[in-house]
């Protein structure tokens, strides 16, 4: 979907996430442009890349999410809201990455159309440690829990 | 998935296509799950109305992932940028994740 406008005003400059702003209230006509109109057109096999790269980022953040929703309705531990703490985390680190990862999406489709190197991200580091972490936690209040009772 | 490997070295339309399938079943599956967790923490309208949305974005993402591949087709067009589909699959995991987190906490 592009709407073209000839106001040059709509080109909206400055960091990634003001960018998504703007998509969400209806500028995303003038971003989707600024991006065609960066550089030049990348290898169409680096942009189907890049596209596949984000539809399995956005995928692991959604199972990230269900997982959570899972957590919530079937551990049982005897203190009821022990379950949140395992549950919560996993939701907020879905959607933390299911952002990042259009964020990341976005900077490299503007590096390769620019022939710039393209930029690693946070997010692998986040999503092992943040799992590394959840486990460790669930671990503890299973234990904790089965204890105290 | 009609088109050789000569014409598109790595079939990367053909993964891509199927990419989007992927995510498309995953947002269909995960909106069961979201209905589920409604009826579980008695917000049995806000799950259904989730899970309705889900379903609706899945169709189109399913819908979406063919429609780009046969456009793709042409070897003459850049595949282009999908900034406005990309953006509406991030803005729905997000609200999926606002909703879990408040199905989570009423359960």
């Amino acid at each position: 979907m592009r709407v073209m406008s000839e106001d040059p005003a709509d080109t909206e400059p400055g960091p990634t996430w003001r960018r998504w702003l703007a998509s969400l209230t209806g500028r995303e006509g003038a971003r989707e442009r600024e991006l065609d109109q960066t550089g030049t057109p990348p290898d169409p096999r680096f942009t189907l890349a890049n596209e596949r790269t984000f539809l399995a980022w956005n995928r692991t953040a959604l199972a990230l999410i269900a997982a959570g929703l899972a957590a919530a309705q079937f551990l049982k531990f005897n203190v009821r809201g022990l379950r949140l703490i395992i549950a919560i985390p996993l939701i907020v680190l879905g959607a933390v990455l299911a952002l990042a990862s259009y964020l990341h999406w976005e900077d490299t489709e503007r590096a390769m159309r620019l022939r710039r190197p393209l930029r690693y991200s946070w997010m692998t580091r986040v999503l092992t440690g943040g799992i590394a972490l959840i486990a460790l936690v669930g671990a503890i209040l299973a234990v904790v829990d089965r204890l105290a009772h | 998935l009609s088109r050789p490997e000569q014409s598109d070295p790595g079939l990367a339309r053909d993964r891509t296509a199927l990419a989007w399938t992927r995510s498309a079943l995953n947002m269909a599956g995960s909106g069961a799950l979201i209905a589920r967790a409604g009826f579980a923490a008695n917000l049995d309208v806000l799950g259904v109305v989730a899970a309705l949305t889900m379903a609706a974005v899945a169709a189109l993402t399913w819908r979406h992932g063919w429609t780009l591949y046969r456009g793709r087709a042409r070897a003459d067009a850049p595949p282009g940028q999908q900034t406005g589909a990309l953006g509406l699959l991030t803005t729905a995991t997000l609200a999926i994740a606002i909703v879990a987190i408040v199905f989570s906490t009423a359960v």
